[in-house]
């Protein structure tokens, strides 16, 4: 997997002293009146795991949903790998980009959801060629890298199957081979567990902690603050839009200072 | 559970070996607590519904009645109907219903197609723009639409390419152009073209919105995930309504008989009027539209098999299971019910 993801831009001069692979600034975003990110900030390097906890309503899901321009954020801004995230930089001003544009940026940005949103009127094999062949990668070979993608995730052979022939932990895992199919430099994984029994959790956890050794960059939300305290490089708490702890998973799982982290993972834990 | 299945189980330990004596005649049969081998040998008997017997019976008598008056009334001329219904004056008629049929509904459905998006778009003058159309063309019966049509010449005599309120180029005059199968074309595609709007438009809601976001997440393009992700799932809630709104054309461009377009209607009423044999000759019609219909059931079975894709078995079954499972006689059998097949 390593050998085949592309590189992010090398960090021109200017950023060498900040090479964060994504860096979100200022990131506000309100549903009509109410406010839902007051202003974040965070940086994720090249090859590390950032979680993301909190308490539902906190504006983990937004957070996350900006980053791949699913919600359009009202200030601030978000940039993977040295371009912003659905907008251009001139005469000052940010201007939206074309839908081609945020399209192409978003391929190299993978997201895992809650619901897995697998298409179900297509083979697991189709779901997972899908995107590679809308950007243009030949069907044949698609779909070889697919197969080998399916046996990375434990699935090897099920190519055929429709996603409602699977349990809730194989869908998952298909959808992370999906996302993975596009060679993202950047996976998103919005809560991938909560919709599992619990004894199908361990499955898709295990395929997310192999990504990570393997130098994948990726952002989860999640409550299974094991996957945090192993897996994680940086744990990021937020509560009412805001981060209100963030570091080593060592700190802010074992010794919060926040009293509004401390009763969360008193309850989670 | 097979019977094979059965009959390899270990007998049971305990077994009565006394029979509880007899109270007294008749009662025994009530009372005994039957053994278990009695049990396992004895045949299954599905529930058989009398109501469903005797309903099934009522419908035979009255099918068979109903062939009868068909047959042996001799006032329905079937050697006119056999004299007719091959002939090239009919069979012109049936020729312009069918792509009078064809035309109206293609061409309503990329209007309709359009009309949908602009419905769902976030543009608020598109979405007026549309359920203004959609309420204006649901509003007026197609048959005064079509009159409008064909009348338009007395509304503007001339029609003018050119600039607006500026110099025109071609003028040509509305009564050569709306000739009685343009009108015809015209008003039926209009009223596809809203009615297949308000179908597509429902199917399309009835995609999880997730979808058309994994896809985007995914990196596909607006139109891709229209086409590839969106549609394809909207279509079996689509496809039964279109189903319907094309069997309902089929019979419904019969209406333009009444601006002398020459379908199947009409052909029809051009030879009754010269012969006067109207009943027959309506039957040669009525037998033609029984048949066309008769195909487009079969096709949307096939279009609906088609779009089933992903959603189990049961949506999969054969063309003969589903036909079967309709007809009550002829329901599953008995070595189904009992899970032998
Ligand atoms: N599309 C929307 N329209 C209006 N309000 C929204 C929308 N999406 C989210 N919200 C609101 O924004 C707030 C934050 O939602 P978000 O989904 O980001 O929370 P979360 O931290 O992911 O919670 P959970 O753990 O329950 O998933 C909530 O109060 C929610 O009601
Ligand atoms: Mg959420």
């Amino acid at each position: 997997m390593t050998a085949l993801r592309p590189r992010a831009a090398t960090a021109t001069a200017s950023r060498a002293a900040d090479d964060a692979l994504v860096r979100v600034r200022g990131l506000q975003k309100s549903f009509g009146t109410h406010r839902v990110l007051h202003g974040i900030d965070l940086d994720v390097r090249e090859g590390e795991v950032a979680v993301l906890l909190g308490p539902s309503g906190s504006g983990k899901s937004t957070l996350l949903r900006c980053i791949n321009h699913l919600e359009k954020p009202d200030a601030g801004f978000v940039e993977v790998a040295d371009e912003v995230v659905g907008y251009h930089l001139s005469g000052g001003r940010l201007h939206e980009l074309r839908p081609k544009a945020i399209t192409r940026q978003r391929a190299r940005i993978g997201m895992v959801f809650q619901q897995f949103n697998l298409f179900p009127h297509m083979t697991v094999l189709e779901n997972i060629v899908e995107g590679p062949v809308a950007s243009g990668v030949a069907r044949r070979v698609a779909t070889e890298e697919a197969s080998r993608l399916l046996d990375q995730v434990g699935l090897g052979g099920r190519g055929k199957s429709y996603p409602r022939q699977m349990s809730g932990g194989q869908q998952q895992r298909v959808a992370i081979a999906r996302a993975l199919a596009m060679h993202p430099q950047l996976l998103l994984f919005d809560e991938p567990t909560s919709a599992l029994d619990p004894e199908l959790v361990g499955d898709v956890l295990a395929v997310m902690q192999d990504l990570a050794e393997s130098g994948m960059t990726m952002i989860v939300v999640t409550h299974e603050i094991g996957f945090a305290r192993e897996v994680a490089d940086t744990v990021v708490f937020l509560d009412g839009g805001r981060i209100i702890e963030s570091g080593s998973p060592g700190t802010v799982l074992s010794n919060p200072t926040h009293e509004r982290a401390k009763a969360f993972l008193s309850a989670v834990l | 559970m097979t019977s094979t299945d059965l009959s390899d189980r270990a007998a049971p330990a305990h077994v009565d070996p006394t029979p509880i004596p007899s109270n007294g005649p008749g009662s025994s049969a009530l009372t005994r607590r039957p053994h278990d081998d009695e049990l396992l040998a004895a045949r299954l008997v599905p529930l058989r519904c009398k109501g469903q017997w005797i309903a099934a019976a009522a419908v035979v008598v009255l099918f068979t009645m109903l062939v009868n008056t068909l047959v042996t009334n001799k006032r329905f001329q079937w050697d006119v109907v056999g004299h007719y219904f091959l002939r090239e004056q009919i069979l012109k008629g049936l020729w312009l219903t069918l792509w009078l049929t064809a035309a109206t509904m293609i061409c309503g459905y990329v209007l309709g197609i359009a009309l949908a998006a602009m419905r769902l778009s976030r543009n608020a003058i598109l979405r007026t723009l549309s359920f203004g159309y959609v309420w204006l063309v649901r509003s007026v019966p197609p048959l005064v639409q079509l009159l409008f049509w064909y009348e338009l010449a007395s509304l503007y005599p001339r029609v003018s390419v050119g600039i607006p309120f500026g110099s025109e180029f071609v003028t040509v005059r509305t009564a050569h152009l709306f000739t009685g199968i343009l009108a015809a074309f015209v008003g039926l595609t209009l009223d596809v073209a809203a009615f297949s709007a308000e179908i597509v438009r429902g199917g399309i809601l009835a995609v999880d919105h997730g979808q058309s976001e994994a896809a985007q997440a995914l990196g596909l393009g607006r139109g891709r995930i229209f086409r590839r992700i969106v549609l394809p799932q909207a279509m079996p809630a689509i496809i039964p309504a279109s189903g319907n709104l094309l069997i309902g054309m089929l019979k419904a461009t019969a209406i333009v008989s009444v601006i002398a377009v020459q379908d199947l209607l009409y052909s029809v009423q051009l030879v009754y009027q010269q012969n006067y044999l109207i009943m027959p000759l309506l039957m040669v019609a009525t037998i033609w539209y029984i048949i066309l219909t008769t195909v487009l059931s079969i096709g949307q079975y096939f279009v609906e098999r088609h779009y089933a894709r992903g959603r189990g078995n049961s949506a999969r079954r054969g063309f003969w299971d589903v036909t079967r499972g309709n007809i009550p006689l002829f329901g599953r059998s008995r070595r189904e019910l009992a899970g032998l097949s």
